[in-house]
Order: C-alpha cells, then sequence, then structure tokens
C-alpha cells in the first residue's frame, strides 16, 4: 500500500490527476487501443470459429502486429490513468478481474499466433472461445470499474 | 431540441432506463462491444481498401460486413436508449452533436463506397492494389470512425451547453 500512496503523489500521477485534459484524453485513447485490440482479436475469433472462411486464416497474421499496437496504446494509456488513483484501483474487484482477463487473452491470443503459424492440424477452436471470453470479460469488467 | 428533450424526460422510454441501476451499465457494456465489432470489421475492411495488408484476399474481406453492420445496429439501439436516458445532457452537448455529425458523414461514406466501389469488387485480383477512390473511402472511414470514438469517451467529461 505504501508504495501505491507513493505513486500517487508522482508528478506523472499528479499530471494525469489534476491536468483539465489529460485524464479524458487517456481515456479516449483507451478507447480507441481497445477497438484495435479487442476489434482485430475477436475477427480472428470468429475467423477461427468457422466464420467468413473466405479469408485465409494465415492473413490475420500481419494483422496482428497492427492489433498488438492497440494493446500497447492501451498497456501505456492504462498504466497512466492507473498512477493517478493506484491505491484505489488495487481494492476494486472489477479492476482485478479485468486484469487478470487481459493477461489471459493476451497469452491465449500469443498462444493462437503461434498454432496459426505451425499448422498441424489441431484445433483452435476452443482457445477461440476462451479468448473470446477473456476480451469480452476483460470489457465487461472495465465498464464495471465504475460501478463498484 | 431543448423542448424535445423536456418531452422525451416525460415519457415511458425516459422512465424505464432511469428506474432500473442495472440497466445503464449495462448497456455501456454493449455499446462497447458493439464498437470493438464495428471496428475490428472496418479495421480489416478499410486497411486492406488502402493497400496494405496485400496478402489478405480483397474479395473476401465483405464478408466481415454483417459484423460491422451487428455492432453498428447495437450501437445504434444502445445509444437511442442512452439519449431517451439523459435527453437534456446529451442534446445541447457539442461534442455529443459533433459526433453525431460524423456518424452521418460516416454513413455517407458507406453509401459512396457501395455505389462505387462494392459492385466492382469481385472483378479485381485477391491481392489487388485497390484503385485511388477506394484508397480515399478506406482512409475516410477509419479516420472518422476513431473520430467518433474519441468523441464519444469524452462526452461525459466535457460539458458544454
Amino acid at each position: 500500500m505504501e508504495m501505491l500512496y507513493w505513486i500517487e503523489e508522482t508528478a506523472v500521477a499528479l499530471w494525469v490527476g489534476e491536468s483539465l485534459w489529460a485524464y479524458p484524453f487517456l481515456l479516449s485513447l483507451h478507447v480507441v487501443g481497445l477497438a484495435v485490440i479487442v476489434g482485430v482479436v475477436v475477427m480472428l475469433d470468429l475467423r477461427l470459429l468457422g466464420f467468413f472462411k473466405g479469408l485465409q486464416v494465415e492473413s490475420f497474421l500481419p494483422l496482428m502486429k497492427f492489433a498488438w499496437v492497440g494493446f500497447v496504446i492501451n498497456a501505456v494509456s492504462g498504466l497512466l490513468l492507473f498512477t493517478s488513483q493506484a491505491s484505489y484501483f488495487v481494492t476494486n474487484v472489477a479492476f482485478l478481474l479485468k486484469i487478470s482477463l487481459i493477461f489471459a487473452g493476451a497469452v491465449i491470443t500469443g498462444i493462437l499466433q503461434n498454432k496459426i503459424r505451425n499448422p498441424k492440424g489441431a484445433n483452435s477452436r476452443a482457445l477461440a472461445v476462451i479468448s473470446l471470453v477473456a476480451w469480452i470479460g476483460a470489457i465487461v469488467n472495465g465498464r464495471l470499474i465504475a460501478y463498484l | 431540441m431543448e423542448a424535445l428533450a423536456q418531452s422525451i424526460e416525460g415519457g415511458a422510454i425516459y422512465t424505464w432506463v432511469t428506474s432500473e441501476f442495472w440497466l445503464w451499465p449495462l448497456m455501456e457494456i454493449l455499446h462497447f462491444i458493439g464498437l470493438s465489432l464495428l471496428l475490428g470489421g472496418l479495421i480489416v475492411i478499410d486497411l486492406r481498401m488502402m493497400g496494405f495488408f496485400r496478402g489478405i484476399d480483397i474479395r473476401a474481406t465483405h464478408a466481415l460486413l454483417p459484423w460491422v453492420l451487428i455492432g453498428f445496429a447495437l450501437n445504434l439501439v444502445t445509444g437511442i436508449l442512452f439519449f431517451f436516458g439523459d435527453p437534456l445532457r446529451y442534446a445541447g452537448h457539442t461534442g455529443f452533436q459533433l459526433k453525431m455529425v460524423l456518424i452521418v458523414v460516416a454513413g455517407l461514406n458507406a453509401l459512396w463506397y457501395s455505389w462505387k466501389i462494392h459492385p466492382k469488387m469481385h472483378e479485381w485480383d485477391a491481392d489487388a492494389n485497390p484503385p485511388a477512390l477506394a484508397k480515399v473511402i478506406g482512409s475516410i472511414s477509419l479516420i472518422v470512425w476513431t473520430g467518433v470514438l474519441l468523441l464519444g469517451r469524452l462526452i461525459p467529461y466535457v460539458s458544454t451547453g
């Protein structure tokens, strides 16, 4: 807890919390990053589940690099948003669930990418479902942070 | 606008949306899932139309359109309910008004696509470098929708009206 209070007193945290524009600006960036990472991953998952088969699964690989740019945008903007209320966020159940689900979603998406790179006929449907649940779950809990 | 907003506040939808405490967060969640479907599909379609990711069969990308439309429909319905739930705040809000203008621009751009690009797409090669007009329409789409997202997220924080 001591460290979290220290974080809240850093210059960055004070800028995020007190500047008129920093917080809404970072939130706006956060929603664009969300649309990029979750949007593209959901399209990949739907493809793996058998939708729009005209699109080659492998053709998603270069797109995934673009999707991870969205992830990095959100890791940075999310970290900055976190600093302003660090001690509050770590006590918020929805926040903790959201972070866990993002971690799970990122790992599973990485595994899926590897499977696509080295296809051995293995079925990716179950992983695609878990990926969908994790990323949509992250959105659900992200929204609930404000209500819990 | 003001009169419209006030008449909504007396109506049944307003009463329903504001009386159930779980409805607003649920609609927000659906709105976020909708925007992910909308943008996720458009990122694939528009970036390819702009000439990127040539490894993707451009003729196959339009199979993503139904998912884009599902996302849009989800956000149209939840968006209308948001408006009915808090009409006085939205109606006079510059950020909201700009967002609506951008959505109309995106809609006209989509019509332009379905008029000029969609009918010709099946004649293109899978790895085609799209014509300049397709690149323009794809760029407008991504820029305008990104603007919609940015403005939408600013609405709760900027009060002008």
